[in-house]
């Protein structure tokens, strides 16, 4: 028997199982985590002055920033958190420590701006029916070039951070391309924490451009932005200016032009003609005015750039954008400078959103609703393994073949929702129903390796190879028309069963490659 | 005594055995009865109402709202209370269950979501209906305009065909064969016509989950069926028959495993996506059984007989 265990532990099917399986565990990332999570950071609230940064929205879900303790006072859950905020009167500095630092905040008559949840044990992103929050289908009302869609889903980000909403996904959906269907296409924002009507507000909102000089606005998005440089040689890093070192850091500058309209230019001239020119003694130069031009979104200040002094008074059109960005390297600053380029310009062609959208679906689910269907759909994924379990003793009369099935079952579930987290797939009913499928198939798959390996007449006249390499050929049958059955839906229907298509894909790509040859050789070591 | 009851029933499966062997010609009106009724079902049902399938508000557009609840209550007073602030409208009121316990009211309505005040208007009606405030209440609401419910079907329908197209092209690459390729093909599509006409028949609406199912039974279907014909077509050892019994031995095990976890799934879950996908699974499975083991099975042996007759021997 130790010879077959040796064996069986040293067989590379097997090996790389338990490979998956690690690489899986390790991606899953079970932890125990205190505190709780922050979601995001609303703009110019008194937790944002304080330094605490806004949640970047693809980060893994266990390494984001925690609330830990309120005034040393740890903080358990998020009514608890809620609690202890409300119990602290304005105008007070408190100290709220987090997985990150300690931050000192002075609160308000207001809230300090964080929306927080409760910190996830694991890196398994929960669809928005499991976790809460609104789902809003949006279609355009004009056909929309790609490049198009991807300047609209960029625009509709940058609002939206704005409102300090950041945990958000944008993406785009389509139905069938002619001649099978319309070829229609659609927006979808998904925005956890959020209640339906936030969201709609946010989105029937007319996305206002301004830029303003002291107070006065010299030109709006829109109409007054004629055009945006976009390309290459148009915009990107600054061939004179370039790189360069400064200390420890380096900084490289971007540029890019846009083009006003005639009275824009009109009311620049205007609102700079009584400026001066800033002398900077630092540099011991005077290259510009000194009033900035501010951007303002839905009245929300977002960037400033300063005015070159040569603008002074002039109606020009044509007018270069500049900026920066650093980093620890070259590579890092160029990037971060790129970044920051593509965040202005976006800024500046929003308010010209290229198309009306209508709002086509929307869905919200209520995060209390949404942690009783996850113990809801564990208790049910439970139930139903140990049903199978019953079943397989009762068939087969033998541990030995009713316990490697179940850890084949688990296994499977275990590498699935590993895959999901690398790629960020998100797991939410319709992904759960295809975890079910996949499972469900792998099963019936090492029925048929059980049966056509130790069962019936045929045990004697085939040697081992040739047994399981029958029932592989059955089992690579039946894993193809599943596959092929799912492919159209992960382009139909404006994506709205593609988690479910996806994910049933997955399962049983992993339970063809991975699971079940291993469970045959668990077979043809321990049992032949 | 004992024994002569042992040999009673050693005789009735005998027997049973000796029908399903000898008989299966006769055996196969079954299933074709099945499939028979089952189109003339969804015939009479697009004749009657012009839709294949009873849709709700998922594909025909309207507003769901999902109030966490505990107490126990009664649905058809909730409905009666609601649909007599909304005559013109179909309001459809469920009590969502996990293991026996009320756990939330569903209530559906195909009210026109784009239309705020239909929407507070529903949501006042549930309100007082409930005697809650859904302010306080951590209450879940999906609206889906009308267009797109109409466009996804249409879309589902084509998925639905290039799958079972796909489908039939893999079966038929892998065998080579006409007929018993066919046969694969048409217990896929028995079993598809006989669930959709008994969730008609049991009046039960169907969504966006639905469709997934009936994609879901595509694959658990095909399954058993390809077993079968792997076995009888391409192994030599024993007889036809014996082939047929070792196929029915695994292939049971595999159906009565797939059933058993939908009948939990079916009792234990509180979400309406899987509800609907199992209880479709559950009717295809079952349909599946007799589509696999009487028809298809009829079906190949018929071919094995006209290929011997030509002198192949199979």
């Amino acid at each position: 028997m130790n010879h077959k265990i040796r064996k069986l532990i040293t067989n590379w099917r097997v090996v790389l199982l338990v490979i998956f399986i690690i690489t899986s565990i390790v991606a899953i990332h079970p932890v125990l985590s205190e505190g709780v999570a922050i979601r995001s950071v609303l703009t110019n609230s008194s937790a944002s002055l304080a330094g605490i940064p806004q949640p970047k929205p693809n980060v893994q879900s266990v390494a984001r920033e925690r609330i830990l303790s309120i005034n040393n006072k740890p903080v358990k859950d998020v009514e608890d958190y809620y609690t202890q905020l409300s119990g602290i009167g304005p105008n007070r500095t408190i100290t709220i420590k987090t997985t990150k630092g300690a931050y000192k905040i002075l609160t308000t008559e207001s809230d300090i701006g964080l929306r927080v949840f409760e910190a996830p044990a694991t890196n398994i992103r929960k669809g928005l029916d499991l976790q809460g929050g609104t789902r809003v289908l949006l279609q355009p009302e004009a056909k929309l070039a790609p490049s198009d869609v991807s300047v609209l889903i960029d625009n509709m980000k940058e609002r939206l951070n704005v409102y300090g909403l950041s945990d958000l996904a944008i993406r785009e959906a389509n139905d069938l391309p002619p001649p099978l269907g319309t070829g229609s296409q659609y927006i979808v924002v998904e925005i956890a924490g959020a209640t339906e009507e936030e969201v709609k507000e946010l989105l029937a909102k007319q996305g206002k451009f301004e830029a303003k000089v002291g107070n006065k606005t010299i030109f709006r998005g829109g109409q007054d932005i004629v055009y945006v440089a976009r390309s290459a040689n148009e915009a990107g890093i600054d061939p004179s200016g370039g790189c360069g070192k400064e200390g420890s850091q380096w900084f490289c500058r971007f540029r890019f032009s846009i083009t006003l309209s005639q009275e824009a230019a009109q009311s620049q001239a205007d609102a700079t003609r009584d400026l001066n020119v800033f002398y900077d003694p630092v540099s011991g130069r005077s290259d510009y005015l000194s009033e900035k031009l501010e951007l303002y979104l839905d009245d929300k200040k977002v960037d400033e750039l300063n005015i070159g002094a040569d603008l002074k008074g002039q109606a020009v059109t044509q007018i270069a954008i500049s900026g920066s960005g650093a980093g620890q390297n070259q590579q890092e600053a160029i990037f971060n400078s790129l970044q920051n380029m593509k965040r202005l310009q976006t800024i500046l062609i929003t308010g010209s959103l290229p198309v009306k959208l209508s709002i086509v679906k929307t869905d919200a689910i209520s995060p209390v609703l949404g942690e009783g269907f996850v113990k809801n759909a564990i208790l049910m994924s439970l139930l139903a393994i140990l049903a199978v379990a019953v079943v397989i003793s009762i068939r087969y009369r033998k541990l030995l073949i009713a316990i490697p099935i179940l850890i084949t079952m688990f296994s499977e579930l275990i590498i699935l929702l590993g895959i999901a987290a690398i790629i960020r797939q998100n797991i939410d009913m319709a992904a759960i129903a295809g975890i079910l499928v996949a499972i469900g198939t792998g099963v019936d798959d090492q029925i048929v390796i059980t049966d056509e390996t130790l069962k019936g007449e045929t045990a004697n006249v085939y040697n081992w190879k040739e047994k399981v390499k029958r029932a592989f050929l059955i089992i690579m049958l039946a894993y193809l028309t599943v596959v092929v059955a799912m492919i159209p839906l992960i382009f139909a229907g404006a994506g709205l069963l593609k988690g479910f298509a996806i994910t049933t894909i997955i399962g049983v790509t992993i339970g063809v490659f991975i699971t079940r040859p291993a469970y045959s050789a668990f077979v043809e070591i321990i049992l032949k | 005594m004992e024994q002569k009851s042992a040999e009673q029933k050693k005789s009735v499966k005998q027997s049973l055995f000796e029908i399903y062997d000898r008989k299966y010609k006769l055996l196969l009106v079954i299933p074709f009865l099945m499939l028979f009724l089952g189109l003339a079902q969804i015939g009479y049902q697009v004749h009657k109402t012009g839709e294949l399938i009873k849709k709700d508000v998922s594909l025909k557009g309207g507003v769901v709202v999902t109030v966490p609840y505990g107490k126990d209550a009664s649905v058809s007073l909730i409905e009666s209370q609601i649909s007599s602030r909304f005559p013109d409208n179909d309001i459809a009121v469920r009590v969502l269950r996990s293991a026996g316990a009320v756990v939330g009211i569903l209530v559906e309505a195909d009210i026109d979501g784009n239309d705020n005040l239909q929407v507070r208007n529903l949501l006042s009606a549930i309100e007082s209906s409930l005697n809650t405030d859904l302010s306080k209440a951590d209450y879940g609401i999906e609206i889906i305009g009308s267009s797109l419910g109409e466009s996804f079907f249409r879309e589902s329908l084509i998925a639905l065909a290039i799958a079972f197209l796909f489908m039939g092209l893999v079966v038929f690459i892998y065998f080579r064969t006409l007929v018993p390729s066919a046969a694969v093909i048409l217990a896929a599509f028995s079993d598809m016509v006989v669930a959709l006409a008994v969730i008609n028949l049991l009046g039960i609406k169907i969504g966006t989950a639905g469709i997934a199912a009936f994609l879901m039974l595509i694959g658990y279907s095909v399954d058993t069926d390809i077993l079968l014909t792997v076995r009888v077509l391409k192994r030599k050892e024993g007889t036809v028959m014996d082939r047929i019994i070792s196929s029915i031995k695994t292939g049971m095990t595999m159906t009565i495993i797939a059933i058993i976890s939908t009948i939990v799934a079916l009792a234990v879950t509180q979400s309406e996506v899987i509800r609907q996908i199992m209880l479709i699974l559950l009717i295809g499975l079952i349909a599946d059984i007799f589509n696999t083991w009487i028809q298809n099975v009829g079906l190949l042996r018929l071919y094995v007989e006209s290929k011997a007759k030509k002198g192949i021997q199979i």
